[in-house]
């Protein structure tokens, strides 16, 4: 059983304009604990497909469907407050607030869902360990390296036990150690964990280690390969 | 709650930028203090013009009959004067009471005629009420007992071209209408603060003003101190001596200190409405650069799920901890300069040459009501969070997924 169903979506920017196809009719299921890649040159609309899915974008045409919730005929409030419960997010930058520690960062989503104090910083404890961070759960932002940084943040995804996590390119601003590592890490957490992992790449190690690759072309998924 | 988080997280916020926070902290406490103060300063110059005016010209309350009220004639005494002056002293808030014979006359020496208003005065009543006797330049207040002596105007002594010792010829009307003269020596000169009514009033002893318009012990004039002048208007209301007689608060008997005081009252809050607004625009100027810095960060707290409420309110708490962080400490430090030197006064003779001609001196002391604290207070609360608005607003329209692409 498929946890997120795409229909039919295409997005058009600049509608009245100069319009700019950026998905041309993509159908696409996602299954809980998949490893997904989607790949494609830059302005193929992997960015635009990530943020669909997220509800952060209202697709021009088509449907999105999370465990059964048709995410579009939600009202705003509600959108926000399904991906609060249902989405992790992890950008390529800018995901963790500079002025709360580690920890704090990720207890802030359990707190935004009104989870008591003692579970925030139970469940933010032990997400740290799991990304390997339990030594830094008391450190700024700025005190940690990207890797670092992005690891949080990958916690922080977790945070709230969401659906999926969306990753838009999570690794372009590191270096290669750090890439791979946070892709172990990640990789962990989808076979320990079952979580279900969708991110998009332009580095081929990346790639490499994807088990399901969708190729985006102009807006239309070329090939789509489970490995 | 989970606002608490929000709130939590705005206070945090307004640390990362400190010198930019510093500079907005520093301008409201330099703001609120100079507001507070400034009005202390303005509030207790008011009040020392009307307490001056009061104590050497007004004093708190008069009381006199109707008919002299229209046309001050001699013939319009208070009848049984001495048993209203006997009932006013039985009341507590009344502090000191005097009578006066009061008439209009002309005063003459050998060389010229002035019109005046001749007091017949009680000295050692009057004494308590007003402080003519303070502004004695030459010669005294009535200390020697012999008749007729009079007080004059310095003003009017060199108009009248006259001296110590001089002989003026005052020329006034009896209770019968007959005008009658009598001679008066001068015994003492006196300048008040108020050139103009130095020019126009003479001092003489109520006997002996009495015994000359034919009614010994006649009273014009009944005037009195009570505790605090600010209650004056009350307790004139309260009293009470029948149909004919009239009694009047310092604000009925001068308009113009009525209004100076009620103005003031009102200046003080436009004057801190106009800074606390200047403030407020710096406040806004600075949210409104940091909302956009962040924005990256907002669309991100979007994105994750951080709700419009919740959003604006994190703007909205960031801004008002701004805005208000620093006005206690400037209401403070205002209300410590004004604590000092309520009783040492501000000297501002070498700015301010022209206050005395308004007896009002040349040392200031400022002075606010306590009340004033609290409404400052309220206006500086309710200010800010309308100043808070605007930025919390402009975080509201972002678009996440703009915000975001700018990654
Ligand atoms: N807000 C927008 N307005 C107009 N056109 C847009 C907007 N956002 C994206 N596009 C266009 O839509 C197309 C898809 O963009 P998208 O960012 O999804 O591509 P991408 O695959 O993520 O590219 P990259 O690898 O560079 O990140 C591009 O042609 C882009 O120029
Ligand atoms: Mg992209």
């Amino acid at each position: 059983m498929s946890i997120i169903q795409v229909r039919n979506i295409s997005k058009i920017y600049n509608k009245e304009h100069i319009p700019v196809r950026a998905l041309n009719g993509i159908d696409l299921d996602i299954n809980k604990g998949e490893f997904t890649a989607i790949v494609g040159p830059s302005g193929s609309g992997k960015t635009t497909l990530l943020n669909i899915i997220g509800g952060l974008d209202t697709p021009t045409e088509g449907s999105v469907n999370i465990h059964g919730t048709d995410m579009f005929s939600l009202k705003d409030r509600k959108l926000i407050d399904f991906r609060l419960h249902h989405i992790g997010f992890v950008f390529q930058a800018y995901n963790l607030i500079p002025v709360l520690t580690a920890l704090e960062n990720v207890m802030f989503i359990l707190q935004m869902q009104g989870r008591p104090h003692k579970e925030c910083v139970a469940r933010g404890m032990e997400l740290l360990k799991q990304v390997g961070l339990e030594d830094k759960v008391d450190k700024r932002p700025s005190e940690l390296s990207g890797g670092q940084q992005q690891r949080v943040a990958v916690a922080r995804a977790l945070a709230s036990k969401p659906d999926f996590v969306l990753a838009d390119e999570p690794t372009a601003n590191l270096d290669s150690k750090s890439t791979s590592d946070l892709l172990d890490m990640m990789l962990q957490l989808n076979e320990l964990g079952e979580t279900t992992f969708i991110f998009s790449t332009h580095d081929q190690r990346v790639v490499d280690r994807a088990k399901r690759v969708l190729t985006l072309v102009d807006g239309e998924i070329e090939t789509d390969e489970v490995r | 709650m989970n606002i608490l988080p929000i709130i939590s997280l705005s206070w945090k916020n307004i640390w990362r930028n400190k010198t930019r926070s510093g500079v907005v902290i520093v301008a409201v406490i330099l703001g609120t203090w100079a507001g507070v103060f400034m009005s202390a300063f303005m509030y207790g110059l008011s009040m020392q013009y009307i307490r001056s005016e009061l104590v050497n010209f007004t004093s708190n309350i008069q009381i006199h009959t109707k008919a002299y009220n229209i046309e001050p004639m001699p013939e319009y005494f208070i009848p049984e004067a001495d048993s209203i002056i006997q009932v006013l002293e039985q009341k507590a808030y009344v502090m000191e009471v005097t009578s006066r014979t009061k008439v209009s006359g002309l005063a003459s020496s050998s060389s010229s005629t002035f019109g005046v208003t001749i007091r017949g005065i009680d000295p050692d009543r009057e004494k308590k009420v007003t402080q003519l006797y303070t502004f004695m330049k030459e010669g005294d207040y009535f200390e020697e007992s012999r008749r007729n002596q009079i007080i004059v105007g310095e003003k009017l002594a060199n108009r009248l071209n006259q001296k110590m010792r001089s002989k003026v010829v005052l020329n006034f009307q009896d209770v019968d209408g007959n005008i009658s003269a009598a001679a008066f020596r001068v015994s003492g000169i006196f300048k008040s603060p108020n050139s103009m009514f130095d020019e126009s009033n003479v001092f003489v002893r109520s006997s002996d003003l009495s015994r000359l318009i034919g009614h010994p012990g006649a009273v014009h004039e009944i005037a009195l101190l009570v505790d605090n002048f600010k209650n004056a208007p009350t307790y004139a209301k309260e009293l009470s001596f029948g149909d004919a007689l009239e009694v009047q608060s310092w604000s009925d008997l001068s308009p113009a200190l009525a209004y100076t005081d009620s103005m003031v009252g009102t200046m003080l809050y436009i004057v801190m409405t106009i800074i606390l607004i200047a403030l407020t625009f710096g406040i806004i100027n600075t949210m409104l650069m940091t909302v956009l810095e962040r924005q990256q960060e907002l669309g991100m707290l979007m994105a994750v799920g951080v709700n419009k409420i919740r959003t604006f309110s994190m703007i909205l708490s960031e801004t008002f901890f701004l805005a208000i962080f620093g006005a206690p400490f400037g209401v403070f430090l205002a209300w410590v300069g004004i604590t000092l030197l309520e009783d040492k006064g501000i000297n501002v003779s070498a700015f301010a040459q022209g206050f005395e001609m308004y007896g009002m001196g040349t040392v200031i002391y400022p002075e606010l009501q306590p009340d004033y604290y609290f409404n400052i207070g309220i206006l500086i609360l309710v200010v800010t969070l309308i100043a808070s608005i605007y930025p919390s607003y402009k975080a509201l329209k972002l678009n996440p997924v703009e915000a975001i692409r700018k990654i």
